[in-house]
């Protein structure tokens, strides 16, 4: 083979191999997509094609099964856990990035251990608590032990996008009159808003996602949409074409929300460790 | 309000929610594995028991020991092999173009995915009767057909690898594809015009240029291996039998539902044991670019 030869060879090669990793990646997701709207009887037959029917997504809103308590119980703990995480977050990363601090490596060591400790461990002491405060299965107690998942990535991403922002508009201001708060307010904030919105995002997918510590605090009032699964396992089995529906509704709102934030991804779940 | 003042102002919000929801947690579960602390009896914690929780499970229990076990075998499969996969896949993108870079979005969709649905997405892939995997690892290797693989021991471990491993190797070699990038080209360019083949400019120049890279990627994998709970929690709730329950999976039976939360406590903080070196090894690389 020649040179050139050789090239296209591998370049086939290369794409053969990336096509199978492409189907490999996308075939359970696609699998569900179908099975969402196929009827029960589909389900069971491995049918490519089939008359499609959207009777799925109306069942699950459905009693027994009521999805929509559960969407709205997702809604509202993760958009309320990204209400009070990012605000929270900007001050401390502000703070992280422009000053020198005492203990400061200390802190941030600290901030970024939290995200390793593994949740079962965090969950036990809450349980007994929540108990005892009758805060079991509501949605507070949720979004209280929901910003100890967020808080690390939150302070950690907005940090990086502080950084990024050159300091002498700050100084200029500064030397104009304007307090820190007021630098702050008029030019760190409009600055740094898509970074904020950026992590408010991710935060929030983590949030939707998020399934041991509502599958531990709840069992009717405050059921979130990934624990909300296990209602669709009947007594002849699992129920899978309302599972897949339910899996859609689950999946796809953050599949969208990860597309428009695509770029920082990788910078959020490293934490700077990798740029 | 003078900058040394406000500096500490703004940074307090932070800490107070990272103590109340991390550090708190850590040191009453470190108080309660010291406890009784059954939770379907009055007086919760019912008084202190020393050591026993730990000496319970080290020489009583050999669930304990199988959850370590399949937790070892878990995370050293899954890091080794996801680690491998994602890197060929990585050098396999790295080039972009139009073809690579839409490959490189869609990777993004299987991350956003949560665990939990990741489970149960297996669970139906693997389902004997209807599950599309199922049938197709039984037309390429036939004696596989009649198999139900969520009922047999070791395959069932396999599955719940393979679902780890489809997750999590979208990230990692998102995370790989932008190491490369960074990896200056003229040194590889110069290689290839001095007639190196593509193995020895991967092994040569490649490779030890993203070892810093591929080694926060190992720590990091390894944390969240570590932990894994929610893909198992809903493809094999740990079984058949033990044969894949996680440390985590342990940890969340005995505390919740035999409400022995002093013993939980106590599996909880040996598994904490691990997860500070890592964390340590992690920050150490995070704080050298600083």
């Amino acid at each position: 083979m020649t040179g050139k030869q050789r090239k296209r060879f591998w370049n086939t090669i290369q794409i053969i191999l990336i096509v199978i990793a492409a189907i490999i990646m996308i075939t359970p997701i696609l699998w569900i997509f179908l099975a969402a709207f196929k009827t029960h009887v589909d389900v069971y037959q491995l049918k490519l094609f089939f008359t499609p029917t959207l009777e799925n997504f109306s069942t699950v809103f459905d009693a027994p099964y009521n999805l929509g308590d559960k969407l709205i119980n997702s809604t509202i703990v993760a958009g309320v856990t990204v209400l009070f995480a990012i605000p929270i977050a900007t001050c401390a990363a502000y703070s992280f990035s422009r000053f020198k601090l005492r203990f400061e490596t200390s802190m941030l060591v600290m901030i970024l251990a939290t995200q390793f400790v593994p949740a079962v461990v965090i969950i036990l002491p809450f349980f007994v608590m929540f108990r005892d405060l009758g805060l079991l299965d509501t949605r507070i107690g949720l979004i209280l032990v929901n910003l100890a998942i967020v808080m690390p990535f939150a302070i950690w991403m907005i940090k990086g996008f502080i950084d990024g922002i050159p300091l002498d508009t700050e100084e200029a201001a500064m030397v104009d009159g304007s307090t820190r708060i007021q630098v702050i307010l008029n030019i760190v904030l409009p600055m740094a808003a898509p970074g904020l919105f950026t992590a408010g995002i991710f935060c929030f997918i983590i949030a939707w996602n998020e399934f041991l510590f509502a599958l531990i605090l709840t069992n009717k009032d405050a059921v979130t949409l990934p624990i909300g699964l296990a209602l669709f396992k009947g007594e002849e089995g699992d129920l899978w074409n309302l599972l897949s529906a339910a899996g859609i509704i689950i999946m796809l709102p953050m599949f969208v929300l990860a597309l428009i934030i695509r770029k920082h991804f990788v910078q959020g779940m490293t934490m700077g460790a990798v740029r | 309000m003078r900058d040394n003042k406000l500096k500490y102002v703004l940074v307090l919000p932070a800490i107070l929610v990272v103590f109340a929801t991390a550090v708190w947690p850590l040191i009453e579960s470190l108080r309660l594995s010291f406890t009784v602390g059954r939770l379907t009896k009055p007086n919760f914690p019912q008084g202190y028991l020393g050591w026993e929780n730990y000496t319970w499970a080290f020489l009583e229990e050999p669930a304990f020991w199988n959850s370590v076990q399949v937790t070892a075998v878990y995370t050293i499969v899954t890091v080794v092999l996801t680690t491998v996969l994602a890197l060929g896949l990585a050098l396999l993108l790295a080039p972009g173009g139009k073809f690579r870079g839409g490959m490189q979005t869609l990777l993004i969709l299987p991350f956003a995915m949560s665990p939990a649905l990741i489970g149960v997405s297996f669970r139906f892939m693997f389902n004997p009767e209807f599950g599309l995997f199922d049938s197709f690892f039984g037309i390429i290797f036939p004696p596989l057909a009649e198999i139900s693989w969520l009922s047999d021991p070791t395959l069932a471990f396999v599955v719940v690898v393979m679902a780890d491993v489809w997750g999590w190797i979208p990230f990692l070699t998102l995370v790989l594809i932008g190491g490369l990038a960074s990896i200056p080209q003229d040194t590889i360019e110069a290689a290839q015009v001095d007639g190196a083949s593509g193995w020895r400019v991967f092994k040569d120049i490649t490779l030890p240029q993203l070892l810093p890279v591929l080694a926060v990627v190992l720590i990091l994998k390894a944390i969240f291996s570590l932990k894994t709970f929610d893909q198992v929690y809903m493809l094999t709730n740990g079984g058949p039998g033990t044969a894949t329950q996680t440390l985590s999976h342990y940890i969340y039976f005995n505390g919740m539902k035999y409400g022995q939360i002093g013993y939980s406590s106590a599996v909880a903080w040996l598994m904490v044991i691990p997860m500070i070196f890592l964390t340590y090894l992690y920050a150490k690389h995070v704080f050298k670019k600083g």
